[in-house]
């Protein structure tokens, strides 16, 4: 038996597809710089962290299958600070971490036919003195990656990615509590806005999508294609906001750490 | 797959391969140890490796308070009046270092990524213990180069202990071994000159933990004018200003230049040194 082009070409269908219709029910992450620094949020269903500190100045989120985003994770810390240490922690930057370690890594996985795609799309951030000189880089499961400024989404979909950022680019947020407003309205817009045609067409074709199981456990998308119905639904599901920062003017030996409940609830409030 | 020497343990060191430098043929020079200080006199500058004098750490109401003067010598030399010698390891941890500038400096760069690439790896914070055990195994790799007297590091390590609600200080001995201090701690070549006096302080105006920041900060920066005063390698306040930082619940902080300057100048006005003549 042979191997044509065409079955190349057919397997390489079968992976992407394999994994965009897990990455579909995902729980977006959204990063959006301010004046003071970046925020990185997302809604976890359940206890597992999704906003993590890589370096000084990195963060990272992903949606995905938990093992492949630790496994990535893991890959990230070691090599900044390896780098770090041997070098400078002024040489960590994402641009070299994304570029030379982990994109040639994913793409190695994603271009062995024998072994499963890893199974993610994960958002980069890096904090530089104003928010015009912070990068982003969004990757993704073949270790395509692309940089974006000001902000950047991960989500189930590249129209949702789309539709999410259109919502950051236009709330252009200059303090934390304006942030963390567009980055929630941001991430409903991702969960709720799939595709161009409505969701709730989207769900009567496709009943095969129930209960998808990749990592995240998140539910079906809801139905309505409202970003606040979006959000509340997943908070009334028991979903907690997940809310990291790099705080650019803080005297603290760390620049990175979570936002804790009582910091939250004023911009809940009006999803409760 | 994707590689992971760190063996997902949060062990930095096996990360990057990293021990403690070793001593040169330990021949070359008898072996006498002398902490804090150099050993050889020699004429200062190339001979010697440059050292950190003194830094103290006393706890006070709210935390812990670490003061240091600025000097760096090599021999007799001043090689450098700007020396950062009260290091931040992270959030609740500060390190005071003395002996050794390069050898602290490696120590402290080698600390705050072992102890960060923890946090981060494991998505906990390394416990308190953890980490004085951490530093405690790089004193003892660096012993040998310690016992030739070219490359003691002492450090005082002070934190805040979010469990116990209380600051801590923690004073080492060249070889590694740890003890926590009730009062006070201090490290270098000004240290023993005021020892006692850390004790008749505690004795007559009672103990440092009840005093607020600014008494126990006032107390604090004589102590390290005395030493200046009395030690050789030890800067005086009078030159350039001490270093002085708080560790509290809510984290570690700068005191700042204006109330440094304040009590710096007080305590410059008073009389000179008892040991020295009458009459000014």
């Amino acid at each position: 038996m042979s191997y044509s082009l065409y079955d190349w070409n057919q397997s390489l269908q079968q992976r992407n597809e394999y994994v965009e219709d897990r990455l579909k029910d995902g729980s977006p992450v959204v990063a959006v710089s301010y004046d003071d620094g970046i925020l990185m949020l997302s809604l976890r269903p359940g206890q597992q962290r999704k906003v993590y500190e890589v370096y000084d100045r990195l963060m990272l989120g992903a949606l995905g299958k938990q093992s492949d985003i630790e496994s990535l994770r893991i890959a990230a810390i070691d090599t900044a600070h390896r780098e770090g240490f041997e070098r400078s922690p002024d040489d960590v930057s994402i641009q070299r971490l994304v570029g030379f370690a982990l994109s040639p890594a994913i793409k190695r996985v994603y271009n062995d036919q024998s072994a499963i795609p890893l199974t993610l799309r994960i958002v980069f951030a890096e904090m530089n003195r104003t928010p015009d000189e912070d990068h982003f880089f969004v990757m993704g499961y073949d270790g395509e990656f692309a940089p974006h400024n000001r902000h950047a989404v991960v989500a189930g979909t590249p129209y949702a990615e789309e539709q999410a950022e259109a919502v950051l680019a236009e709330a252009a947020p200059k303090t934390l509590d304006e942030a963390l407003r567009a980055a929630l309205n941001a991430w409903g817009t991702a969960r709720a806005r799939l595709s161009p045609k409505s969701a709730e067409d989207d769900e009567e074709f496709d009943p095969l999508r129930e209960g998808g199981e990749n990592g995240d456990g998140g539910d079906a998308p809801p139905v309505s294609d409202d970003p606040a119905v979006a959000l509340r639904e997943a908070l009334k599901d028991g979903a907690k906001v997940e809310a990291g920062i790099l705080s650019r003017n803080t005297t603290r030996e760390s620049k990175f750490r979570l936002l804790d409940e009582k910091e939250l609830a004023p911009v809940l409030e009006a999803y409760q | 797959m994707l590689s992971n020497p760190g063996e997902g343990r949060g062990d930095f060191a096996a990360l990057v391969g990293w021990r403690s430098p070793v001593a040169p043929d330990a021949a070359v020079r008898p072996a006498f140890a002398s902490p804090g200080g150099t050993t050889s006199p020699g004429d200062g500058l190339a001979q010697t490796n440059i050292h950190g004098t003194t830094v103290i750490a006393v706890k006070y109401r709210d935390g812990v308070i670490n003061v240091g003067d600025r000097r760096a010598t090599g021999g007799f030399a001043i090689m450098y009046d700007k020396a950062e010698k009260i290091l931040a390891l992270d959030d609740y941890t500060l390190m005071a270092i003395s002996g050794s500038f390069s050898k602290a400096m490696e120590i402290t760069r080698y600390l705050r990524h072992a102890f960060k690439y923890y946090e981060r790896s494991q998505l906990q914070p390394m416990s308190l213990d953890g980490k004085l055990s951490e530093l405690g195994k790089v004193i003892a790799g660096n012993q040998m180069a310690a016992l030739q007297g070219i490359g003691a590091v002492i450090p005082v390590l002070s934190t805040y202990d979010r469990e116990r609600d209380e600051g801590r200080i923690f004073f080492y001995d060249a070889g590694g071994a740890r003890f926590e201090t009730g009062e006070y701690g201090a490290a270098g070549s000004g240290s023993t000159q005021i020892r006692g006096v850390f004790e008749y302080i505690t004795k007559t105006k009672g103990p440092f933990r009840d005093m607020d920041r600014d008494t126990a900060l006032r107390e604090a920066l004589t102590l390290l004018e005395i030493a200046a005063d009395l030690d050789a390698a030890t800067g005086g306040a009078g030159k350039v200003l001490p270093v002085a930082k708080t560790i509290t619940r809510e984290g570690i902080e700068d005191v700042d230049e204006e109330t440094l300057r304040t009590v710096v100048n007080e305590i410059l006005s008073r009389d000179p040194l008892a040991v020295s003549p009458s009459g000014r």
